[in-house]
Order: structure tokens, then sequence, then C-alpha cells
């Protein structure tokens, strides 16, 4: 047992992490970022030649199964259920305990959907088009509008060229929602659930007003950060709808297509920028965060604004490093013979990054969602409040069993989530590259600045995770 | 092109086999110092804990001081490995109630009272303890597998 002082004088209090992660053992981050090399020095030799994924190969699953999970009824009640859960949130944020831990809206909003919807929709496709309750609100207004009007409501035209950077920058601001807003006196201390319930309504307004301006499913294609963040690791699954028809794709394929609207590369560089951030911030990021901090204060700035507005820096420079990483690998690939264009060239390989974003999430928050979850369908569901007023279903004195997962369950689903991502972002990498280089060898040639990235990506995420960052 | 290219990788090779090589060094020496620290450290603690009777010539049980509500020297740090037993007394001027995250214990201090913790750590990662009435962290405990 061993006790000594710890050097680093800004704490960061823990909203929901009752127990947080063990960094990864030098031993298997040196196998982990081993691995990771070597796989990436098999990849250049890659084998196939023709593109396999740039084709979906779509087959319908049935017109009953279709009915029965896209027809009317089941429409209505998945949206009822969504706009049902997003009022109890706002309710329970606004009328709850503001202790993050007890409280319905923080666990929800931020672990159960933010954290799960990514992988339902790996697995099962697209599922939050049909839960979520903004579009669920407008459709019906839209509906009822025409019914009585006789007419469909006329919407403007989407500017081509903003794509999905509202998606993109709402993503970074949502995240900064998360762990950059709230502090007290200097100090990280979490989102509250009062100004959670907040935000949630400031942005069903927002949503509402941008889907009666430009069209509900427009908006959500392209502005709705949700359905835009969920719906691009959709693509990485094998089930998606067509024309209202539930089929099967190729895994990974419909990938290829995603990135074809302006601003989805920056909506997949957020993503990963975001988790590094917050990855780093206790970490690598630490010393330079208690600079800036140190630097505002003695300024004459006030605590909290100082922190915010450093923190703010360092996701602005996460999303930078990212950026550039791409940029510089993508510049690469323009310099092999044989290249396209430099502006098709950057949106063409932004899905390879949709695996390692996905890797980055579940290697970063797997063991809070675990946790948290169980909180979740334990204590928040029968006591949503968490004033002890309710026991809606005789659960709610119940705990998180911590035990569930060893520290070595935790260190092998990190690595291996990170290892696998690696290896679909080359494949995905690699196919594109054989559909637009003319001649193989170029193809091949162009890939080792792909290499490059995701390799930096990947060995970054082991860091992040290891002891060395501490 | 081509070798230039396999220079550019040779290259990246280097420098990551580099950093790894770096990192494994740098640990496996703070994993040595870290081992010595608890060898030297765990007898006194063990035969404190046995002679508790008499008067403590040494402070074996490490001690967290609070005061002004924080802890003194910063947030206190105790590492074990699981099964072993953590043990540390909180000696404090604010009377609060001592809370160990995870492990989810929780003990009532006076103003100017001490109190002490000694449970078998049987749960694996890192904890906070805090005065919870301040949300003042006191002791960060990481139990390792």
């Amino acid at each position: 047992m061993t006790i000594s002082g710890l050097a680093g004088w800004l704490p960061f209090a823990h909203a929901l992490v009752a127990r947080q992660d063990l960094p990864i053992p030098a031993w298997l981050f040196a196998w982990g970022a081993s691995i990771v090399l070597i796989v990436s020095f098999f990849a250049l030799s890659a084998a196939w030649r023709e593109p396999r994924f740039e084709d979906e190969r779509w087959r319908s699953l049935g017109a009953g199964l279709s009915r029965a999970l896209l027809g009317m009824p089941a429409q209505v009640i998945c949206g009822l259920a969504g706009v049902l859960l997003l009022g109890v949130s706002v309710y329970a944020g606004l009328r709850g305990t503001e202790a993050p831990d007890r409280n319905f809206a923080i666990t929800f909003l931020f672990v159960t959907v933010w954290l799960g919807f990514p992988v339902l929709s790996v697995l099962l496709g697209n599922v939050f088009k049909m839960f979520n309750p903004w579009r669920a609100v407008g459709r019906a207004v839209g509906g009822a509008f025409e019914a009585i009007a006789g007419q469909r409501f006329a919407h403007a035209v989407y500017p081509e060229r903003l794509g999905r950077w509202p998606a993109a920058i709402g993503l970074l601001a949502f995240v900064w929602l998360e762990i950059v807003y709230g502090v007290s006196g200097g100090v990280a201390v979490g989102l509250e659930p009062h100004s959670a319930a907040v935000a949630a309504l400031l942005y069903s307004g927002y949503t509402l007003t941008m889907m009666a301006v430009f069209g509900v499913e427009e908006w959500c294609e392209r502005g709705e950060i949700f359905s835009v963040y969920f719906g691009m690791f959709s693509r990485l699954g094998a089930f998606s709808v067509r024309d209202g028809r539930l089929g099967r794709r190729r895994p990974l394929s419909g990938a290829t297509s995603w990135a074809t609207i302006p601003g989805s590369t920056a909506v997949v560089l957020a993503s990963i920028a975001t988790t590094s951030f917050d990855g780093g911030q206790e970490g690598v990021f630490k010393g330079g965060i208690e600079k800036g901090y140190d630097w505002l204060v003695e300024g004459g700035l006030e605590k909290t604004a100082s922190l915010r507005l450093t923190d703010t820096f360092f996701i602005a420079l996460c999303f930078a490093g990212v950026a550039l990483v791409y940029l510089a690998g993508v510049r690469g690939m323009a310099s092999v013979k044989g290249a396209p264009p430099l502006r098709k060239l950057t949106p063409g390989f932004a899905h390879t990054l949709i695996p390692i974003a996905f890797a980055y999430l579940v290697a970063h928050y797997f063991s809070l969602f675990v946790f948290q979850e169980q909180a979740q369908f334990g204590y928040l569901l029968s006591d949503p409040l968490g004033n002890a007023h309710t026991d809606l279903f005789g659960t709610a004195s119940w705990g998180i069993d911590f035990k569930v997962l060893s520290a070595n369950a935790i260190w092998y689903v990190q690595v291996a989530a990170l290892v696998i991502g690696h290896v679909v972002g080359l494949v995905l990498a690699h196919d594109r590259a054989t559909a637009w280089w003319g001649d193989y060898r170029d193809a091949a040639r162009s890939q080792y600045w792909m290499l490059a990235v995701m390799v930096a990506f990947t060995c970054f995420g082991l860091y992040l995770l290891s002891a060395a960052n501490g | 092109m081509q070798s230039n290219v396999m220079r550019v990788l040779v290259g990246i090779a280097a420098v990551a086999a580099a950093v790894i090589l770096l990192i494994v060094l740098k640990d496996d020496g703070d994993d040595k110092s870290g081992g010595g620290e608890q060898t030297a450290k765990t007898e006194p603690v063990s035969s404190g804990g046995q002679g508790s009777g008499q008067k403590k010539e040494k402070p074996a049980i490490p001690t967290i001081v609070i005061r002004n509500g924080k802890p003194v020297g910063g947030i206190a740090e105790i590492s074990v490995d699981e099964g072993e037993f953590v043990r540390f007394e909180v000696d404090s001027d604010v009377s609060d109630e001592i809370h160990v995250h995870g492990y989810d214990l929780m003990k009532d201090v006076e103003a100017g009272g001490s109190v002490s913790f000694d449970f078998p750590a049987t749960i694996e990662g890192i904890f906070e303890a805090e005065l919870e009435g301040r949300g003042e962290q006191i002791l960060e405990l990481t139990v390792n597998p």
C-alpha cells in the first residue's frame, strides 16, 4: 500500500463515473501497438484489386417484415416513445435532484442515448430515425397542416454547400456542453441536470424551427446532430431501409456513399477530436489546460470562464490536430500518379475514419456504459427524479455492481476495439483506392499515406488509454 | 517514388518503434520503483495493524489531514492490489461525511475528530473519496488487478 501526494491540483470531479478505468499497462500497450503495425504492413500487400464495397448489393428482407417494423403503427409507437422519453428527461432535469448520478436526465441523454445508439446503429441499422422525437413531432405537424390546408407546406431550399456543417458544429457544441460547460469556481463538476433540461428544450425549439424551414427529412439528413451522428455509424452495418423497405446489404458498403454531402468530413473528424479531448483532458492535455487556466486567471478573468475558455481552446486544438493529420494524408495521396483532384479526394476517404471514430467511442466509454446502464435500468427507472419519493418498478434501491467487469476485461475490449477499428478503416481505404486509381500499384502507393494516418490515430488512441497518458 | 515511399515508411516504423520502446522502458522503471515502495510500505502497515493497541511511534496507517475542509498536501493517493486491505485514517477539522465512491462506504467525521477506514479491495479500478457535503475530493484510490 502506498500513499503519496497527487501532483496535479486541478481536481476534476466525476459526476457519473464512480469507478474509473485503470490505464492500460505498458506490456498491453506495446502488444496493441505492435499488432497495429504488423497488421498495417500486411495491409500494404492486400490482395484484392477490384473494389468490393462500392456496391451495396442491397436485398430486401421481405415485405412482411418491412410492414411490421416500418409500417405506420410501428412509426407512431416508436415516435411516441421518443417524445415521451425526451419529455421524462426534461421533466426530471427541471424538477429532479441536481445530483447528476441520481437524475434520470443525465444518464439517459449522455449515456443511454448518446453511447447506446451508435452501437445499436451499427448492429441494427438507423433505428434512431424511428425514435427521433423531433422528427416525429415535425411529421405530425406537417401531416396536420396538409390535412387542414389541403396542400403541402412550402419549405425553403436547403443551401447545398451548407451540407452537414450544422451537424458538425452541433456535435462539437453537444460535447462542449457535456464536458466543458459544467464548471463551478474553476473546477469541472459535470453538467447539472437542470442545465441539461434547458439545453434539451432550446435544442428542441431550434430543431423544430429548422425542420419547419427546410423540411423534416432534409434537416435530419444534414443538420440534426443526433440523426447525422447516429446515421453515420449505421452506415457500417448490414441493415438499411430503401424506399420504405427493410433490406440487407454487404456490411461496410453503406459507408462508401456517406460522405458525398459537404461537411461530412468535419462530422467524423469532430467525433474523433471530441473523444480525444475527453480522453486527454486529465492526461496529456492536463498540463496545458492548467497553464492556460492559470494564465487567464492571472490575467484577471473569472475562474469559471477561464476553465471553460481553456477547455474550449483545447477542443478546438484537438479538432485542428485531427483534421491536420487527415488532410496531410489526403495531400500525400494527391501526389500519387493518377490521383483524382483534391476537392474530390478530401471527402473521398472521410468514411474510412468512421470505424476509427466508433473504436474510439467503444474504447473510451465501454465500461462507463456497462456501469451506468445498470443505474438506468435500476434506480433511475424507478426514481427518475432522484429524490427518493417514487419507486415505480421496485428497483429504486438497486445499486451498480462494479465487479461485473474486471480491469483486464476492460483493457482487452479497449485494445480489441482500436485494433478492429484500425483494420476496418484500412479495408475501406484500400477499397476506395482500388476504385479510384486505375492502376492497382498506384492505388497501393496512395494507401501508404492513409496507412500513416490510421496508424497515427490508432496509436494515439492507445496512448490516451495507457499509463503514459497520466 | 517507390524508394521515397519506402523511406517514409521505414521512418514511420522507426519512430513508432522508438515511441513504444520509450513508453515500455519508462513504465518499467515506474513499475520497479512502485513495487519497491509497495513492499517497503506494506510491512509497517501490517505491523501497525497488528499492534494497534500499542502507542504508534510512526503513523503506519496513512492519515489524510483535512484543514479548512481541504486535504493538506493535495489529494492523497493510495494504491493497492486487489485482495489487499485498504486502510487509512482521516483527521478532519470540519464535520462532514466521507464517501468512498464505487465501494460506496460512508462514515461521518466530527470537527476535530478522526475516522478510520479498513476494507478489502474487492473492486478493481480508480476511485475517489470525498467530503460528501463539500464535494471536496480527498483521496484517489487505485486498486490494481
